[in-house]
């Protein structure tokens, strides 16, 4: 695709994208904005576990964090809920980065036990905690635009989602994605190599917590109420399958993900639970039939529609 | 003259109280083969793992070129100049050739033109390598696999190369090329450090030969002593008597 007609197809999906929340109603407008914060979401984990190999379930406490550190700190000091959002970030990236520190040495499953060890006690403190935090009742949070109608909101997570997206782009392509996906395949080969293993795991610990603070955040003060529930292991469920679903270890594959789950979880929303059995199925299915996910079903459609014949996208051509 | 690399009393372990090396010292001189041979179990493969970083001993000094090196991280020890050829092929299986060697001089990646003839300098050195540069590492046969892993490590050029088990699961034939490249390297300046099953072989390459047993040096001197010898230390190594 030259550049000009590729200019032309941003400039035409920009326009669609800005015009969204005038053709939709304030309900389907909320569902698009909590699709973005499941991208913000998706595209941190998905550079942590797809891309660096670090399995970690404590994602979404990240997002807690976030959410909470800002909503405290405006409720008791009163600062800008910018700074509050700001201060959020910070927290949770410190909190990455001793996490990951503390989880240097362990792999696989052991870092996933731990990560999700970490993920509960902060769910509990936050629920036990309830003279601070209010616990189940949840904590009322003043709204960042004032007012509960989506439109401004849609408008920023659209940007904060572009903004990670390319961040997580930029980080992908430069030579610290190459030292990612090199101690992803192999830690030992890769030190060999003169790569310093643990300072560049702890790096990805502390960019994917600092995305995920920041899409809590946002969207605590979108909400305006706070509690602990979104804080559970379901949640954490939801972001893997989205990533998984999308396309692990790819780009775009987070991104499609979240969107699509998110919108079947608000078509299903009728079926209850029984959502998170289909999905879990969906996910086997996946990984079966497509390890390259949504994104490589696109892409072999899109090659039959061309007459190329059936391609199979590999985990192999989408890790690369 | 001060040696290249020195190890005093080194105590290593992956186990609190279990030392795998117990008391280890030793010496490499600067441009020969050092060997180190020994039964299984002896701790050879450790001792290199420990030179490299990947193990802090907790007691004992390994020095470097006059500085002491135990404690740094493996990335620090690589950038001092030592590197290290592992047990296992240490190639990335889903790049090329071409893109393995490349990853191999990353530490030297701004200098564009010394890589480019280090790679000429790897292919002439492995014909076979050249060959199949742009096929991916996960196609080559294991003696393949085990001269690009030893033409990807030299491509930093090391002062000092540690090399685990050249010969292991590999056609005789091929074995000869590996050890006749390991002595091509020496010609050109380099010293390496090399632990061997492959007693005969070791001990035929080596300029000075250590026989490593339960963590502590068992034997040592120049080749020319230990050839005497070679069929007692192979039975001794092989019945682990």
């Amino acid at each position: 695709m030259t550049s000009a007609r590729r200019l032309g197809w941003v400039l035409l999906g920009g326009i669609a994208l800005a015009w969204l929340p005038w053709a939709l109603s304030e309900y389907h407008t909320h569902i698009c904005i909590v699709s973005l914060y499941y991208v913000i979401l998706a595209i941190g984990w998905n550079l942590l576990a797809g891309y660096a190999g670090q399995f970690s379930l404590a994602h979404h406490t990240f997002a807690g964090i976030g959410a909470y550190t800002s909503a405290l700190l405006v409720h008791h000091t009163g600062v800008p809920i910018v700074v509050g959002i700001a201060a959020g970030v910070v927290l949770a990236s410190a909190v990455g980065y001793v996490l990951g520190t503390l989880c240097l040495r362990m792999r696989a499953i052991y870092l996933a036990l731990a990560t999700w060890a970490f993920a509960e006690s902060v769910r509990l403190l936050i629920q036990v905690e309830y003279g601070f935090t209010r616990g189940d009742l949840g904590f009322r949070t003043p709204l960042l635009f004032g007012t509960p109608h989506p439109t401004k909101y849609f408008y920023l997570f659209l940007g904060v989602a572009l903004a990670v997206g390319l961040v997580a782009r930029r980080l992908i392509g430069s030579r610290v994605g190459t030292y990612l996906r090199a101690i992803r395949d192999d830690e030992e080969a890769a030190a060999t190599m003169g790569i310093d293993t643990f300072k560049w795991k702890r790096a990805a610990f502390v960019i994917s917590a600092a995305f995920a603070a920041l899409g809590g955040g946002l969207l605590g003060h979108y909400i305006g109420l706070l509690s602990p529930s979104p804080m559970k292991f379901n949640e954490m469920a939801m972001i893997i399958i989205m990533v998984v679903v999308g396309g692990l270890r790819t780009f775009p594959g987070p991104i499609i993900g979240a969107i699509f789950i998110e919108l079947l979880s608000e078509l299903l929303r009728g079926w209850g639970e029984i959502r998170m059995v289909l999905f879990a199925l969906l996910v086997l299915v996946v990984v079966r039939a497509y390890p390259a996910g949504l994104l490589g079903l696109t892409g072999a459609a899109l090659s039959v529609m061309r007459n190329r014949g059936p391609v199979r996208f590999s985990r192999r051509s989408a890790s690369r | 003259m001060q040696a290249l690399l020195q190890l005093e009393g080194v105590h290593a372990g992956y186990v609190e109280g279990i030392d795998i090396l117990a008391g280890i010292d030793l010496r490499v001189e600067r441009g020969t083969i050092t060997g180190i041979i020994g039964p299984n179990g002896a701790g050879k493969s450790t001792l290199l793992r420990t030179i490299f970083g990947f193990l802090h001993p907790h007691r004992g000094r390994v020095v470097f070129d006059g500085e002491e090196i135990h404690g740094l991280a493996p990335h620090a020890v690589k950038r001092r100049g030592i590197g290290y050829v592992t047990q296992g092929a240490n190639i990335f299986p889903q790049l090329t050739v071409d893109e393995n060697l490349r990853l191999g001089a990353w530490v030297l990646r701004r200098e564009r033109g010394r890589v480019a003839a280090l790679i000429d300098h790897a292919y002439t050195a492995f014909p076979r390598l050249a060959a199949r540069r742009r096929m991916r590492a996960t196609m080559l046969s294991g003696g393949e696999a085990k001269m690009l892993s030893l033409a990807k490590e030299a491509m930093t050029e090391p002062r000092l190369l540690l090399v685990d088990e050249p010969s292991a699961g590999l056609a005789p034939r091929i074995t000869d090329q590996i050890y006749a490249r390991l002595l091509e390297t020496r010609e050109r300046g380099l010293t390496i450090l090399l632990v061997d099953q492959n007693i005969a072989k070791a001990v035929e390459v080596s300029d000075y030969v250590y026989l490593i047993e339960r963590g502590q040096v068992h034997r040592e001197g120049p080749r020319e002593s230990f050839a005497p010898h070679l069929r007692d230390i192979i039975r001794d190594a092989l019945l682990g008597a």
